[in-house]
Parts: structure tokens; C-alpha cells; sequence
């Protein structure tokens, strides 16, 4: 496996850190903006998060966004085939670090420094000023159904499921088929220390495997299954259903960053998007619709969200994916 | 043209047709346009697939994809999962199709009009939704007959998670096509035929065995060989319904090396394509084989029919309760399902208290929504004018294909299967390259998905129209052509008429793919023109079901509707008057 080459990456992020409020934009950037007519995102946050960054940037610049929205592999695949035909339509990507650093490295964006990176852990930024910090991260936990589950049974650490009474009882992602569940069990081997081994082969005893982490909600929420494991966000948005989530120390998260395209046909329409999405109104906004992100004591309406350990996972490269699936593999679908 | 004169050689005209120079070019037209549409993009993928850098990018030669993926043994044990699987699915949904066909087609049964309609709306819902739609109903936990039905009986639960739940959910899933494709062949057929066995002394039964049955076979070969491919091919009932049983088949071996690998590994997927291609061939070789006796079926001929249907008796009570069955396994439960769904905050198992907790803000918010709005407007406009170009085209192939026998007719029709074997992911992404690298301004505009449904789905307007076109007489355009008319006003006036059935069959086909295609569209709209496939799948991925599954309520009744209309429009089943 890649030496650790992110230490900094991976260490702890600290949520408490000021950011300060977004600098004004520069008058002429705002102007050039207003001249180039509107800005194109392409992107995988949800089309009801991505709205809110919408609504502030038309407010504030009246510039039209237009997003598309797809699958993180799809945002990778069509920017990828755009810059390298030259055809490029997009101003700005956001997506998971790991599509993003492949972005990084074909090319496919410009630098870009926006005056809000300055107010994020500088343990997150990217050296070479091309990509933003992790302004936003997705957060991974153990769902559970409160009606199959009540809270004091609820398993309260990594060991506790593999209890044998969740046996059967509990879904997950197939690692060989879901690459952030592979990244999940990966990173697991830093906070398991000796016991991630046993931990992973029991594990795959344990469980029920479906496609990914939309499927293990909706099982959940269906009662099909008792346990699964999550993105916690998904406690924010099925908040009518009956579901909590296990308070893991340390729960592991994926980041997102946003990048300029090299050859945006509105790139200052673009910069202008990148400082509002990472401006403090841009984040706090965001929160609210249940995202966790990197500004501090602005928490998404999840309960406990300020008290959870937070440790950003280390992405793998292409050959550390298939030595995961290759090792994973026997060990979860054994039937 | 050199293709126009090797066409001309190859098809040896009759040479009292005279005009034969029009057909030619049509013909070599028609050639040329499907060949570039379909071997354009995927050139793009055979070439990764020899070669070692990303779709799309100069590489250097190599085997090693062909090495990673056909010397690994699971491939070939997986292989042979998927043929069970799909021989499965095909075959159950060839004879739901088939029975469905008949009895809406053929008889008397009451209610069959709307049998009819209502058995396309489930071509509506994305698969992945039928899927998920039956594991709410057959799960061994949760499933509502399970826990309902079944259990009042006293019967032990049924597994919507095995072998056997895989082929039924596949095959349902797989229905509508084969039921259209086999109702326009039925539609076509003239009804002599039976009557003329019924009065020699056959009883009905006997009649459909001996008359029917062959002359059907054309098309129950057609649908069985577009929905065992199909089937070998999908994703998303294995990913629903396989995944959680542990079962492997060969779709989910390309996900998880190619297509669901981190990036993508398309040349990978492309390599695995092959297979599929070479399946689907071998099927249309076969098919061409059988039905090269092509005039042995021919029933529409100049001596002019009316068509009727057979006087079931009071047996037609029973035909229609058996279509009530398979409408009830096929539409009412999934339908019911997404409806119950897009009226509740969140999905739980039926309860009285869960009645108290029924909610109309999911069709509250697609009313509100521009999005929405937008949506319905793209997808309609690409869906009626997609579907029409494409049975135009369908039509033309056809009749080179099923007329102009000849080495390269046959090539024609093949080529319109190369697109529909890659998955439909990586056929997306050749579509991406081929069009992005293309000097043309249709990349980022709307024309790029009418292009790529066309492209994709060709063969299943083919299929109909092939299965009609055989059953034609060449006498009738015979005529046409001796009393001075051309090519085009001889297609025209003449053949389009008569394949009117198969032409509605295969128009209503893609008009219910293209309303909800998706993962071609997913890659290659534009956001000021979303069409309502990805908005349903970003409405499902971003936990969003009840919005989902309102929207598809609602696609399903315009579908419905529109059909409907127009079938009346074009007053289907008047073949001749």
C-alpha cells in the first residue's frame, strides 16, 4: 500500500478552526462574471444541497447556475472525455478527493485560491493551489432502525458489532462493488490497529450486502434489516423515519473539494461560484441541509454532530483498489 | 457511391421494377447512416478495448484486458449462471408476452382494449424500481405476502432473494416487450387461417397449436432473443436482488471489475462487451436462419382481410381473468407499490396506523417544481420525435433486411445489435467520446440523446417491424411497383400501412424507454435539459424516494395516455379496408 503520503490529510480534522467570513469579491471579477452570462457546475452533491449554493450565488450576482449532477465516477468520466477532446462545457467540478485528484492530475483544472481557503485547517489545503480544502465532508456511521433497536442495545463501539446477535441482522455496501466502502474498511485498519483482521473477516460473516450506501438506508428504514452500516447525513434526511445513528470514536469521513477548470467558458463566473460555496454563509447554509462541513461550531441538525471525532479517510489509488477487492472480496461474499 | 453499386449487386433487383436506382441509394443511405451511427461509438470501445490507455486516448496495442478477462475461470462459471438466468427470465416472459398477446389480440375476451394499454405502463418503471417494488412484496422479513397472505394460509414464505426470484422479477421486467412484439405479429396475421383449421375440425386449442403457434414463432423468437441478450446484459435486478442473496452473475462481474472499479475501467468493460456481442449475433444468425423461410409465414397478401378475432364462448370470462393475473403480477403490484410509496413520508411495512400518516406532498412538490416541469417537457418532446425517427428508420432496415436478403442486408441488421450488446454504461461512455471528439454542434445539446436513443434501442423497433415485415407479401408492393409507383411512394403508401402494427408496437416500445432512458442520458444531457430519467434517479440516489416515486406515477399515466392516443390516432389494426 502507498506510503502515507497525506499524514496531514488524514490526521484528525479539527472542526474548530475560524473561518471568516468570505472577502468581498473583487468589483471587476464580479463584472466580468455578469459579461461571460452564467456558470456551468458539474458535480455529485445532492441537486437539494447544491440549490441552497444556488440561490445565494443568484442573489448575490444574478448570475444563472446550471448543474449537472451525477454519480462521482460519472463526473470523473465526462470531465475527463471534455478536457481531453478540448470540448470542455464545465466552469467547475465538485466531487469526492479521489476523482478530483485524478482531475487534478490530467490536467483539468486551473489555480484558483479563493481569499476564503485562508480560514480552513491549512492541514487540508492543496499545496499546489489547484484544488480547495475539503470544505465538506461525508460522514460514515451505523444506522440503526429504533423500532427493531432500542437505544441501550444499540452497539456503541467497532467490536460491538460484531456481537453475534446482529448476526444476519445488519447490511452494508458490497466493498468489492462500492469503492467508499472499500475506502471505509481500508481506513479502518489505522483505528483497529492489530484487531482490523479479525474485525474485517468477522465482519463479513455478519452482514447483508447490497449495492451501496442508498440501499443499506432504505433497508433500515423498510425494517428489512436492523443495523447498517451509512452516511450519517441520511439520519438528517429521513428525519421522519425511525432511525438513530451509533456515536463511533472515530467515525471516518470522505472529503469533497471543488476545482476551476483549466478552460472554463466562464471562469469568472466560476471563481465567484468556488468563493461562495466556501464562504461561510455558503457552508452554514449547507449544514442546514445536513451536510457536515469545515466551519466551526456550525454543525448540521444531527444530533451529537458536534461531538463526533471526525477522521478524514485516505483515498486509495487504483492498484490499492484492487489489492482491496482482491483481499475483501473472499472475505464478505463467501456463500 | 462504391457501397451503393456493391449494394446493387448484392440484392439483384427484379428487374421489371425498373426504378431501381432510388432503392439503391435509400438502401445504401440506410446503410451508411446505421453503420456510422452504431459503429461510430463503439469503434470507440473495441479500440479500448486492444488497446492500453483510457477510451477515448491514442494507446498501443494489447491483449491483456482479453487475458484479465477471459482467462479467469470465474468468467465462464459465471457465464453459465447468467444463461440460466436469462434463459429463465426470456422464457417466462416470452410466455406471459405470449399469453397476454393472444388472449388481448386474438379473442373475445372482455376488457381487452385496456389490457392492452395497461400492460406497457410497466416499461414506464425503471427496472430498478420493479425490482425493488417486489423485494417490498417477497422479501422473507418484510415482504406484504409474506406477511399477510401467506401467512394467514399457513404457507411457509416465499424468497424474492434466490435463483428463482431473479428469473421471475427479470421476467416480468422483460414482458411488455415480448407481449408487443408478439401482439403485432398477432395482429398482422390473417385470421383465415384459424377459422380455416376450426372448419377442417380442430377445436381451438388445437387450432392455436397447429396455425397460431407457427405463425407467431418469428416473433416469439424476435422477443426471446432481445430479452435473453437484455437479460444477460441488466444490472439492476441482480444488483437488487442477487447482491443481497449472495448469488454471482456475470453483469455484476463487470460492474465490479470495469464498470464499478475506481476510475471506471472501460476498456476492461468493452473486452466483456465482446461476449455479449458475440451472444447477440449468434442469436440473430439463428433467427435469421429460422425465419429465412420468411415467405412460408407470409399471411398479408392481396387478397385482403378484415381482421377479426375467435369467439372464445363463455371460455372468454376465463381468458379474461387469466389476463387480469398476469396484469395483476405485472402492473398492479409494482404500480401499487410506487403509489403507496409517493404517499408516505417514508416507506414501512401496511398498517392501519401507517393510513393516519398518507401524505399528498410529494405530488405537491413536482407541481411546484420547474424542474420537474422541465423534465416532463424534454423527455416528452425526445420521446415523440426519438421514437418516430427511429421507426422510420427500423421500418427501412426491415425491409432491406427482410427483402433485399443478401450478405449485406444481413450485415445491416446485425449492425443495429452492436450498440445493444455493450451494458448500458459503457456504451454511454463511447457515445461521450465518439460525440464530444465529433466537429459537429451536437455535443451539449439536446440532439446527442436523440442520437444516442436511437442509436441504443434500434433493435427493438427492429424486432417488431422485422416480424411484421416477414409476414408481408411481396405481391402487394409488387403491385405497386408494376402500376409505376417508386421506392419511396411505394413504402409510402403501400408498406407503411401494413406494417402499421408492428410500426405502433415498436413506436410504443421506445416511447416508454426513451421517457425514462437513463444511463445513456446520464451522461450526456445538459443541465438546462435534464430529462426525467436521471431527475428520477437523482431523486432516488439523493433520498428522495416518495418525490421518486410520485414522478413515476405520474410519467406512467402520460405514457399511458399518450399511447393511447396514439393508437387511436392512427386507427390501429384497419391494416386494410
Amino acid at each position: 500500500m502507498r506510503r502515507l503520503r497525506l499524514a496531514v490529510q488524514v490526521c484528525a480534522v479539527v472542526l474548530g478552526v475560524a473561518v471568516a467570513a468570505s472577502a468581498q469579491a473583487p468589483p471587476d471579477v464580479v463584472a466580468a462574471a455578469r459579461r461571460e452570462g452564467r456558470v456551468v457546475v458539474y458535480g455529485s452533491l445532492e441537486a437539494d444541497a447544491f440549490d441552497v449554493i444556488r440561490k445565494i450565488y443568484e442573489q448575490r450576482y444574478g448570475v444563472p447556475v446550471e448543474y449537472w449532477r451525477a454519480a462521482s465516477t460519472r463526473v470523473l468520466d465526462r470531465a475527463l472525455a471534455e478536457h481531453r477532446s478540448g470540448r470542455g462545457l464545465f466552469d467547475v467540478v465538485l466531487t469526492n478527493a479521489g476523482p478530483m485528484r485524478i482531475l487534478k492530475a490530467q490536467g483539468v483544472f486551473q489555480k484558483y485560491v479563493s481569499p476564503t481557503y485562508e480560514d480552513f485547517p491549512p492541514a487540508t489545503r492543496d499545496r499546489d493551489g489547484i484544488l480547495s480544502p475539503s470544505y465538506r465532508m461525508v460522514v460514515i456511521s451505523v444506522l440503526y432502525n429504533t423500532r427493531l433497536v432500542r437505544p441501550e442495545e444499540a452497539p456503541r463501539t467497532y467490536a460491538d458489532l460484531l456481537d453475534p446477535k446482529w448476526r444476519g441482522k445488519m447490511v452494508m455496501p458490497d466493498p468489492t462493488l462500492h469503492t467508499t466502502t472499500a475506502t471505509w474498511l481500508v481506513n479502518l485498519r489505522r483505528v483497529l490497529g492489530a484487531q482490523w483482521r479479525p474485525f474485517v473477516e468477522r465482519l463479513g460473516q455478519q452482514v447483508g450486502l447490497v449495492e451501496s450506501f442508498l440501499p443499506v438506508v432504505q433497508k433500515l428504514v423498510a425494517g428489512e434489516y436492523a443495523l447498517g452500516i451509512t452516511y450519517v447525513k441520511y439520519v438528517k434526511q429521513f428525519s421522519e423515519a425511525p432511525l438513530d445513528y451509533v456515536r463511533l470514536n472515530p467515525v471516518l469521513a470522505d472529503a469533497h473539494l471543488v476545482g476551476l477548470a483549466r478552460n472554463a467558458p466562464h471562469p469568472n463566473a466560476g471563481k465567484l461560484l468556488i468563493d461562495t460555496l466556501t464562504s461561510r454563509a455558503g457552508l452554514h447554509a449547507l449544514a442546514q441541509t445536513g451536510e457536515f462541513v469545515l466551519v466551526p461550531g456550525i454543525y448540521p441538525p444531527i444530533k451529537d454532530a458536534d461531538k463526533l471525532r471526525v477522521v478524514l479517510m485516505e483515498d486509495l489509488d487504483e492498484q490499492e483498489f484492487r489489492k482491496a477487492r482482491d483481499e475483501l472480496g473472499p472475505l464478505f461474499r463467501r456463500r | 457511391m462504391q457501397l451503393g453499386g456493391a449494394v446493387s449487386r448484392t440484392l439483384a433487383w427484379p428487374r421489371a421494377w425498373g426504378r431501381a436506382d432510388a432503392t439503391v441509394w435509400i438502401g445504401g443511405g440506410v446503410g451508411v447512416l446505421l453503420a456510422f451511427l452504431t459503429l461510430y461509438p463503439t469503434a470507440m470501445l473495441f479500440y479500448g478495448s486492444l488497446s492500453d490507455a483510457p477510451v477515448g486516448t491514442l494507446g498501443r496495442f494489447t491483449l491483456a484486458h482479453y487475458r484479465a478477462a477471459y482467462t479467469d475461470p470465474a468468467t465462464y462459471r459465471l457465464m453459465a449462471n447468467s444463461f440460466v438466468f436469462a434463459a429463465g427470465a426470456a422464457g417466462l416472459s416470452v410466455l406471459l408476452g405470449l399469453a397476454l398477446a393472444w388472449i388481448t389480440v386474438r379473442t373475445n375476451a372482455p376488457g381487452r382494449a385496456l389490457f392492452e394499454l395497461v400492460a406497457l405502463a410497466p416499461n414506464v418503471l425503471p427496472p430498478l424500481l420493479v425490482a425493488t417494488s417486489w423485494t417490498l412484496v417477497l422479501s422473507p422479513r418484510i415482504g406484504i405476502l409474506n406477511l399477510t397472505l401467506l401467512r394467514w394460509l399457513g404457507l411457509p414464505p416465499l424468497n424474492v432473494y434466490s435463483l428463482g426470484g431473479m428469473v421471475f422479477v427479470e421476467g416480468l421486467v422483460l414482458t411488455p416487450l415480448a407481449f408487443l412484439i408478439i401482439a403485432a405479429a398477432l395482429r398482422a396475421m390473417d385470421p383465415s387461417l384459424e377459422e380455416a383449421a376450426r372448419l377442417a375440425g380442430s377445436g381451438h386449442l388445437d387450432a392455436a397449436r397447429r396455425i397460431t403457434v407457427p405463425l407467431v414463432v418469428p416473433a416469439v423468437l424476435a422477443a426471446g432473443t432481445l430479452n435473453f441478450v437484455r437479460a444477460i446484459e441488466s444490472f439492476d435486478v441482480p444488483a437488487v436482488i442477487a447482491l443481497p442473496a449472495g448469488i454471482e452473475v456475470f453483469s455484476t462481474k463487470i460492474f465490479r471489475e470495469a464498470l464499478a472499479a475506481f476510475p471506471p475501467n472501460h476498456n476492461l468493460a468493452a473486452t466483456y462487451a465482446v461476449s455479449q456481442l458475440v451472444i447477440a449475433v449468434a442469436l440473430v444468425l439463428v433467427y435469421r436462419r429460422i425465419t429465412g423461410l420468411s415467405e412460408r409465414y407470409a399471411t398479408i397478401t392481396g387478397r385482403g382481410y378484415r381482421p377479426n378475432v375467435v369467439d372464445l364462448g363463455r371460455w372468454r370470462y376465463v381468458a379474461s381473468g387469466a389476463a387480469l393475473l398476469i396484469l395483476g403480477v405485472l402492473v398492479v403490484v409494482p404500480f401499487l407499490v410506487l403509489v403507496y410509496v409517493s404517499l408516505l413520508p417514508f416507506y414501512e411495512v401496511p398498517s392501519w396506523e401507517v393510513l393516519g400518516r398518507l401524505t399528498g406532498r410529494h405530488y405537491a412538490f413536482l407541481l411546484q417544481s420547474d424542474r420537474a416541469a422541465r423534465a416532463l417537457r424534454v423527455s416528452l418532446a425526445l420521446a415523440l420525435g426519438g421514437a418516430t425517427l427511429a421507426m422510420l428508420l427500423a421500418s427501412l432496415v426491415a425491409y432491406f433486411a427482410v427483402r433485399r436478403r443478401g450478405r449485406l442486408t444481413g450485415a445491416l441488421e446485425a449492425l443495429s445489435f452492436v450498440p445493444w450488446a455493450f451494458p448500458g454504461t459503457a456504451l454511454a461512455i463511447g457515445l461521450l467520446w465518439a460525440y464530444v471528439q465529433l466537429p459537429l454542434p451536437i455535443y451539449g445539446t439536446v440532439w446527442i440523446l436523440l442520437i444516442s436513443y436511437v442509436t441504443r434501442f434500434l433493435p427493438y423497433g427492429l424486432r417488431p417491424m422485422t416480424a411484421t415485415m416477414v409476414q408481408v407479401h411481396r405481391e402487394l408492393e409488387e403491385s405497386s411497383r408494376v402500376c409505376g409507383a417508386g421506392f419511396l411512394r411505394t413504402f409510402q403508401r403501400v408498406l407503411l400501412p401494413l406494417l402499421k402494427p408492428g410500426f405502433l408496437a415498436g413506436w410504443a416500445i421506445l416511447f416508454t424507454i426513451y421517457v425514462r432512458e437513463f444511463s445513456t442520458s446520464v451522461f450526456l444531457y445538459t443541465p438546462r435539459a435534464e430529462p426525467v430519467g436521471p431527475l428520477l434517479y437523482h431523486l432516488w440516489q439523493d433520498a428522495q424516494p416518495g418525490r421518486m416515486a410520485a414522478l413515476g406515477v405520474v410519467v406512467s399515466l402520460i405514457c399511458v395516455v399518450v399511447v393511447g392516443l396514439a393508437r387511436r390516432w392512427v386507427g390501429e389494426g384497419k391494416t386494410l379496408r
